[in-house]
């Protein structure tokens, strides 16, 4: 089986290579039989990969040990769903499921197309060949999963990584490679534009769909991971600024921004040399995520370990795209010449530009952060961190701003805004943005940043229920149907811009969450049975710690009982720690979790002894996490609404329906173990208290430091945050901060005090703001600031270039039957 | 192995009958191959079962694959329909109007909601409609061009295996045929082959590619569709 894996391996990349070669033939010739016979063997490709993905999860299910691949990251007592999972859990399988996904989403995309864009598919046939030739290559030449051990295979396998043994970890990968690969479409759709020459908007909208529905595979899965992190890890985040977290998150911008800027040049035909580079790049940033976590250039906790082969082999490719795109962008610049001019700042093209400028900047500066200890290392010889307080810093900004402009763009119209319009527009919602700030500085939050997020989100939902309403009334008169008809008629008639405001309620409860972390609470408490702590309105008492075990692991399981300072019984937890067999050094953390829609009780089994019964328990109050989640849900419902077929009201119509059908699949799938996986608190009696735990003090000064403070266990999150069971490395950190500040030392010595201890930097979560460490944060926002005026300058440069528009032709104005006709059908149409 | 089990069907499938499609024969053979490993594989577990099935399955997606991708290399004509571009064009210029007629309405709405003002409003409105006017034309010539093809279908029934491409081609090149007399798609008078607006009714006349018969702006150098000069009236 194994040898027949490795010959299809082989196989598939020969096929790719004469798909490639007879399409640009058949192209340049003009000869149909080889455009045709190009694009059966893409099809082929993908019927290929099947086979031989079929073989290699036979193997894990039959557990055929004799493949190294399988071997480490299966075993026997593994539930068959791991299994599965486990196709994907290791670099080699991770490749393969890559082409895999690729050769399928291409081959659907080539059908698709197929009548409609006849004269760009012989290039999209061979655009995606060569980039599944690329990583087919790799797989043959250097990362074969099917390769076998040569003499005495060993008989038990090694199991996948317990940590990724979590349902939303299984499923994590693959919508983030849906989304990854989605990618490679629009690329292929843009290259084959560019090569054509057909730099119509027609590619635009065949690419928009698969743009939309690749955003939101990368949404979904960035989401998966966050809730991953949120719910295994055990530190009480969900984002950690990883840079493989970071990875996944450029294209992502990079989409986004896309997403916007098409709008603009359907609507007014400028932006075309953006929208190409936007594509472009996004494609790179996706190659550039999966060069990141394959090659061990940067460090990070879910990287795949240091590779030195691959990481030429992906610079080599890298490199190679970069330049035949942007040759080829150059070599059309004539043909991408914009059809019309910038009017007014007080427009929505400038909202849009506006809004990629910031999109485009946040990719910018989480890349160059991303990469900044790599340089520092190559250039400067110093090894640096740049951890979450770095980011949290820089990109609350950044984020901001763009939840303000989110509220912005909607309100102005194309082309330009009269002040009085603008009056009129922006009252209600300034006024809801103003009451939302009012309020949260009524409720008593004090964290500026909260606060803004709070007010700005205000400004938001006021801006979207007033375009609602307002369009629903305009629809009423002109309609005459009651409110209710009126909204669902607008939305259907234009489904892309309102679900995309859906999709912006969405965001808005996204950012409430990411605001709630900033006044977050946690505590550590050390418990022995009987004993109870109080953690912010909570009393938490230890029913008692006990071991069990199962075929494939032992787990420790502390039973907390939960009751409210009124005494009222808010149901037991039960924080857990896992040791796999296979992994004994990795135990996992299960977090129990207590949710509710305003703040969530986390609570983690930090440590124990079994023997003294004693159980050390971190436990965090995290305010407004599930608003991220139900926001989540609501961006799918607004992605599924702007991707329902243009003219069908019908929701069961056409094929289009079929993705429609896809994300609602995906949603419940996240949903579903919403309420089984997560831990959650059942039913039990009260009990009187027996006595008091001890709750460990740590002044405010202690406490940030230990997320200023990287952890010594490997694990690359401050020492505050590291989630890892019984952890030396945070013991010891963590002691050392205490006793400096009990001896009073401030926060620069205890910093300057760890840095010589540690010989370097590195040990701090951020660089100390000096010398040329100040380009990490100077040069991205020096870049922005200059792009900022390029765009003033180039847009002064269109408005100042505009002529009066020209008078219409008499032709048009003068025939009389068809302005007739016009005006019946514009009657007609909804 | 599965994956072999289908090489031999292949090579067979050539030779069917007309009445049963290939990729039908594949897939019948591979799950009559499926039907086989499920019975042979007897006391295996069912998730192995499973799989090794689908898996024969997809062994017969590869044999159709195949054949998909050799057979127009072996057919015996161009198998590649040259494409109905006039239906195509035609769709596309539906689209292009669909989507002017959308931006009309939404400038419309826009205006209602109080977004613009209404100078702006009506110079872009004026504007757009002067667009659509221009594509309802160009839709008009298509239909006519159409309704050419008939005719010279009826007037020749001696030819009957011209087929439609290329009986539009030669209706399209008839009608951008330099020095000859052309009529006006929009009020059927009849103008010089060279001229840029009808005589009597003022309209422009796209220049039709002689290639393809895709109608083009009336300043187009080169066919939007296939690239040919357009030996149009420019």
């Amino acid at each position: 089986m194994a040898s027949l894996g490795a010959f299809l391996l082989l196989l598939a990349f020969v096929i790719s290579a004469y798909a490639a070669a007879a399409s640009v033939a058949g192209a340049r010739r003009r000869n149909g039989r080889l455009i045709e016979s190009g694009i059966g063997a893409l099809y082929l490709v993908a019927a290929v990969m099947t086979v031989a993905s079929g073989i290699i999860v036979h193997a894990f299910v039959v557990g055929d040990f004799s493949i190294r691949y399988v071997q480490r990251y299966s075993e026997s007592a593994q539930p068959l769903g791991y299994k599965l999972a486990s196709y994907w859990g290791g670099l080699d399988g991770s490749i393969m499921f890559w082409v895999f996904l690729l050769s399928l989403f291409g081959a659907t995309a080539v059908r698709v197309n197929r009548e409609r864009h006849r004269e760009l598919i012989p290039y999209v046939v061979a655009t995606l060949s060569v980039v599944q030739m690329f990583f087919l290559f790799l797989m043959v030449a250097h990362n074969n999963p099917f390769s076998t051990y040569l003499t005495q295979a060993p008989t038990t396998g090694q199991g996948l990584n317990p940590l990724l043994q979590n349902f939303y970890m299984a499923i994590h990968p693959p919508t983030m490679y849906l989304g990854f690969v989605g990618m490679t479409i629009p690329f292929a759709f843009c290259i084959a534009a560019l090569i054509t020459g057909h730099l119509d908007d027609s590619w635009l909208r065949a690419v928009r769909r698969w743009t939309m529905i690749s955003w939101f595979c990368l949404s979904l899965g960035l989401t998966l991971g966050m809730i991953w992190a949120y719910e295994e890890l055990g530190w009480g985040g969900f984002w950690g600024w990883d840079p493989v977290e970071n990875a996944g998150l450029l294209p992502w911008f990079t989409a986004t921004a896309f997403l916007h800027s098409v709008m603009v040049q359907e609507r007014r035909g400028m932006l075309r040399v953006w929208n190409v580079t936007l594509v472009i790049t996004t494609f790179f940033l996706t190659l550039f995520g999966t060069f990141m976590t394959r090659s061990g250039v940067v460090q990070s906790v879910h990287a795949f370990g240091e590779d030195r082969q691959l990481a030429m082999m992906f610079t080599a490719f890298m490199s190679a795209v970069l330049i035949f795109s942007f040759g080829w962008v150059i070599y059309r610049l004539p043909l991408l010449k914009s059809r019309n001019e910038f009017d007014s700042w007080a427009s929505k093209e400038a909202a849009f530009l506006a809004n990629n400028w910031v999109l485009l900047f946040s990719a910018l500066f989480v890349l160059f952060a991303t990469m900044f200890p790599t340089l520092s290392e190559a250039l400067w010889g110093e090894r640096l961190t740049v951890g979450p307080p770095f980011f949290n810093q820089w990109m609350t900004p950044v984020g901001l701003i763009l939840l303000l402009l989110t509220g912005v763009g909607p309100l102005l119209a194309w082309r330009s805004s009269t002040l009085g319009n603008m009056r009129q527009q922006f009252l209600w919602p300034v006024v809801s943005g103003v009451a939302a700030g009012a309020l949260t500085i009524g409720l008593g939050i004090r964290v500026w940043s909260s606060g803004l997020c709070f007010a700005f989100s205000g400004f938001v939902i006021g801006t979207i229920v007033q375009e609602f309403v307002r369009g629903a009334g305009v629809r009423k008169q002109s309609t005459g149907t009651d409110l209710f008809t009126a909204m669902v008629g607008l939305v259907s008639r234009n489904k892309r811009r309102y679900g995309g405001y859906i999709v912006h309620v969405g965001i808005v409860l996204m950012f409430m969450g990411f605001a709630g972390e900033g006044f977050g609470r946690d505590e550590q408490a050390l418990l022995k049975p009987g004993q109870q702590v109080q953690v912010d309105r909570y009393l938490l008492r230890l029913d008692s710690i006990r071991a069990t075990e199962d075929s494939q692991k032992q787990m420790v399981t502390g039973q907390i009982s939960v009751t409210d300072t009124a005494g009222k019984d808010l149901g037991k937890l039960f924080p857990a720690k896992w040791f796999y067999k296979s992994r004994p050094d990795q135990p996992t953390t299960e977090v129990a979790i207590r949710r509710s829609l305003g703040e969530d009780l986390y609570i983690v089994l930090a440590g124990f002894e079994l023997g003294e019964q004693s159980a050390s328990v971190e436990v965090h109050v995290n305010e407004l996490v599930n608003w991220i989640w139900i926001g989540f849900g609501l961006m799918a419902l607004g992605t599924g609404i702007a991707l329902l077929p243009e003219r069908v009201l019908a929701l069961a119509g056409a094929p289009v329906g079929a993705e429609a059908t896809v994300v609602l699949l995906l949603v419940s799938l996240l949903l579903v173990p919403a309420t089984a996986g997560a831990q959650t608190a059942s039913d039990g009696h009260g009990a009187t208290a027996a006595g008091q735990g001890t709750l460990v003090f740590r002044s405010a000064e202690e406490r940030e430091l230990a997320n200023e403070i990287m952890c010594t266990c490997g694990c690359r999150l401050p020492a505050g945050t590291c989630g890892m069971m019984n952890c030396e490395g945070k013991a010891a950190q963590l002691g050392k901060i205490k006793t400096m500040v009990a001896a009073g030392q401030t926060r620069e010595q205890v910093i300057a005090s760890f840095v010589q201890e540690f010989g370097g930097e590195h040990i701090l979560a951020r660089p100390i703001d000096r010398g040329y460490h100040r380009l990490l944060w100077i040069l991205p926002y020096t870049l922005a600031g200059l792009t900022a005026a390029g765009l003033a300058v180039i847009a002064r440069k269109w408005a100042a270039g505009r002529s009066a528009p020209p008078a219409l032709t008499t032709a048009a104005a003068g025939d009389a039957g068809l302005q007739q006709r016009l005006d019946d059908e514009l009657r007609d149409l909804d | 192995m599965p994956g072999c089990s289908n090489d031999s069907t292949m090579s067979s499938a050539t030779s069917t009958d007309p009445g049963l499609r290939p990729w039908q024969l594949f897939l019948l053979a591979g799950m009559l191959s499926a039907t086989a490993v499920v019975l042979v594989s007897n006391g295996r577990s069912t998730s192995s079962i499973v799989v090794l099935s689908i898996t024969v399955v997809a062994a017969s997606l590869v044999a159709t694959a195949a054949f998909r991708s050799l057979s127009p290399l072996v057919s015996p004509e161009d198998l590649v329909p040259d494409a109905p571009f006039g239906s195509r064009t035609r769709a596309a210029l539906e689209r292009e109007k669909a989507l002017v007629l959308r931006s009309i309405k939404e400038l419309e709405f826009d205006h209602a909601m109080g977004k613009t003002a209404t100078a702006d409003f009506e110079e872009m409105r004026d504007r757009l409609k002067a667009r659509a006017v221009g594509l309802l034309r160009q839709l008009d010539a298509a239909g006519f061009r159409a309704s050419v093809e008939r005719d010279l279908a009826a007037r020749a029934p001696t030819a009957p295996l011209v087929d439609s491409a290329s009986s539009s081609r030669a209706s399209a090149v008839a009608a951008a045929e330099p020095g000859s007399s052309r009529a006006c798609p929009a009020c059927h008078k009849a103008n010089a082959g060279d001229a840029r607006f009808c005589t009597g009714c003022g309209a422009a006349f796209g220049a039709v590619c002689a290639r393809c018969a895709t109608p083009n702006d009336p300043d187009a150098r080169f066919c939007k569709s296939c690239g040919a000069t357009v030996a149009g009236p420019a």
